[in-house]
């Protein structure tokens, strides 16, 4: 039950893969659970901002395997989180770990939100699109712990 | 018993010393005070003298400017050729999103554009315009540093909200001249936090050539400007330019024209910004992607002569500091660009 909870505290896929596992009696019981679930299955492991001065809030974030990171704008400009190579003009603004599939979140106006499960681990370097010259992260995904 | 009185004593003989010292003071004193009112009056004299001196040397730097010749052949041209392979037409728009707004910096000197005390480059022209006079240069080991004064040109800039822009021109004339087939329309607008809008609109007249450096009849592609080009300020950086103009146009404030006519110009080139948005020196120009950049200069023509004068834009846009911003100096970053060669 501990176990259960600590997971469903993560993603709503995450909680998905354990309920399908595990069957109607943990349905029953996270149905019993479900406010305290419905408050915090959709909740990132980690949350990134984009700011008005070309950069990403956190430098490097660190998350598990099946986690989901959030990026907000808080900015007033339009920016993108991106890592794929049919989007980069440098060989130094992105690197996806082997197997990793690339994603873009397609232009993000002010307080516009974009979330992304990491379901490969590795190092992830992404950008901002029209700022790539300047705006650049890192996402560090660790095997989830057990596995 | 004693100490009253000794104390009495010692105040009186002080107040004695002082009245004494007080007069030797104040005969010194005025001697003091002539003597600084001589250094004064040398001082104002050394000033309008030096004033005078870097007033000759400006107006001799104006003249000295590298590019005359080339436009004196020019200018008066009735029938300018046309672009080789023909004319283009380009469209550049931002439907959304905000805008970047220079704010006046001190800018870095890159030795590449203004080389050093020594062998400097980069001088001659109208200041700001088109050189930038060697005595305007902070010195540190035997190198430029940066630009004793603010300019719009630096790594200050804020961010503003609700930017739009639409340019459609045309490239036709080739070359500086009397006349021109170029076409530029242009209008520009973005707000401040409280909700003003700020606004610009070109070109009523497009430069058909330039009085200090060349305009290629108002729009130019596929080009090189600023840096070390000598068209345009050396204080941007050297940067391809897929499209420029140059024209006269107005500001707006709230809908309303609150300046008339200004020189206007607008162009989109590879990306010259880094880090924090700072502007790029010559070697950290990113030239795989692009930005267009507004600029409604302190600058204004002198009628009747080829060169340039300073003159405070009226933005009616108020700086942290109370002071109105005197230039417009606005980067679009989120554009749609369309061009076609043909008519
Ligand atoms: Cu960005």
């Amino acid at each position: 039950m501990s176990m259960i909870s600590f997971r469903a505290v993560f993603t709503g896929r995450a909680v998905r893969a354990v309920l399908g596992g595990l069957g109607g009696l943990v349905l029953w019981m996270s149905l019993i659970a479900a406010p305290a679930v419905a408050q915090t299955s959709g909740a990132p492991a980690a949350t990134i901002g984009m700011t008005n001065t070309l950069s990403f809030t956190k430098d490097t974030v660190r998350v598990e395997v099946g986690e989901t990171v959030r990026w907000k704008n808080n900015s007033v400009i339009v920016h993108t989180v991106t890592a794929d190579p049919e989007e980069a003009t440098m060989d130094e603004s992105m690197r996806l770990p082997e197997g990793a599939a690339s994603f873009h979140s397609g232009n993000l106006e002010p307080d516009e939100t974009f979330e992304y499960t990491f379901e490969t681990p590795g190092r992830y370097r992404y950008f901002c699109v029209p700022h790539e010259a300047a705006m650049r992260a890192t996402v560090i995904v660790e095997p989830a712990e057990g596995q | 018993m004693t100490c009253p009185q000794l104390v009495s004593v010692s105040l009186s003989s002080t107040q004695r010393s002082v009245r004494l010292r007080a007069g030797a003071f104040f005969q010194r004193g005025l001697l003091v005070l002539a003597g600084a009112l001589l250094l004064l009056l040398g001082a104002v004299d050394t000033a309008q003298a030096q004033d005078k001196k870097m007033k000759k040397m400006l107006m001799q730097l104006q003249e000295m400017n590298q590019a005359d010749g080339y436009l004196e052949a020019h200018r008066n041209i009735k029938e300018p050729l046309e672009l080789l392979g023909g004319p283009i037409s380009f469209t550049v728009e931002q439907n959304a999103g905000g805008v970047f707004v220079g704010l006046p910096d001190q800018r870095e000197l890159d030795s590449d554009v203004f080389g050093t005390p020594e062998m400097p480059r980069a001088f001659t022209g109208t200041p700001g315009v088109t050189g930038v006079p060697v005595p305007f240069r902070e010195v540190e080991n035997g190198q430029f540093t940066q630009l004793d004064r603010p300019t719009p040109f630096g790594d200050k800039s804020m961010a503003l909200p609700n930017g739009t822009m639409m340019l459609k021109a045309k490239d036709v004339t080739a070359t500086d001249a009397a006349t021109t087939k170029d076409e530029v329309k242009f209008k520009a607008s973005w707000e401040d936090k409280e909700g003003n809008t700020y606004a610009v609109r070109c070109c009523e007249m497009l430069a058909t050539a330039g009085p200090e450096f060349p305009t290629f009849g108002g729009v130019v592609t596929n080009h090189i400007l600023h840096g070390f080009s000598g068209i345009g300020t050396p204080l941007m950086p050297t940067e391809y330019t897929y499209a420029a103009f140059w024209g006269m146009g107005e500001v707006l404030k709230n809908g309303e024209v609150v300046d008339k006519p200004r020189v206007v110009h607008g162009m989109l080139t590879e990306y010259v910004r880094t880090e924090g948005y700072e502007l790029a020196s010559d070697s950290e120009v990113t030239p795989t992607r692009r930005h267009f950049h507004l600029m409604v200069a302190p600058f204004m023509p002198v009628q009747g002569e080829h060169k340039f004068e300073h003159d405070n834009v009226s933005t009616g846009f108020q700086l942290p500091n109370g002071k109105e911003l005197p230039f417009w100096h606005v980067m679009f970053e989120n554009l749609n660009i369309d061009s076609q060669r043909g008519e």
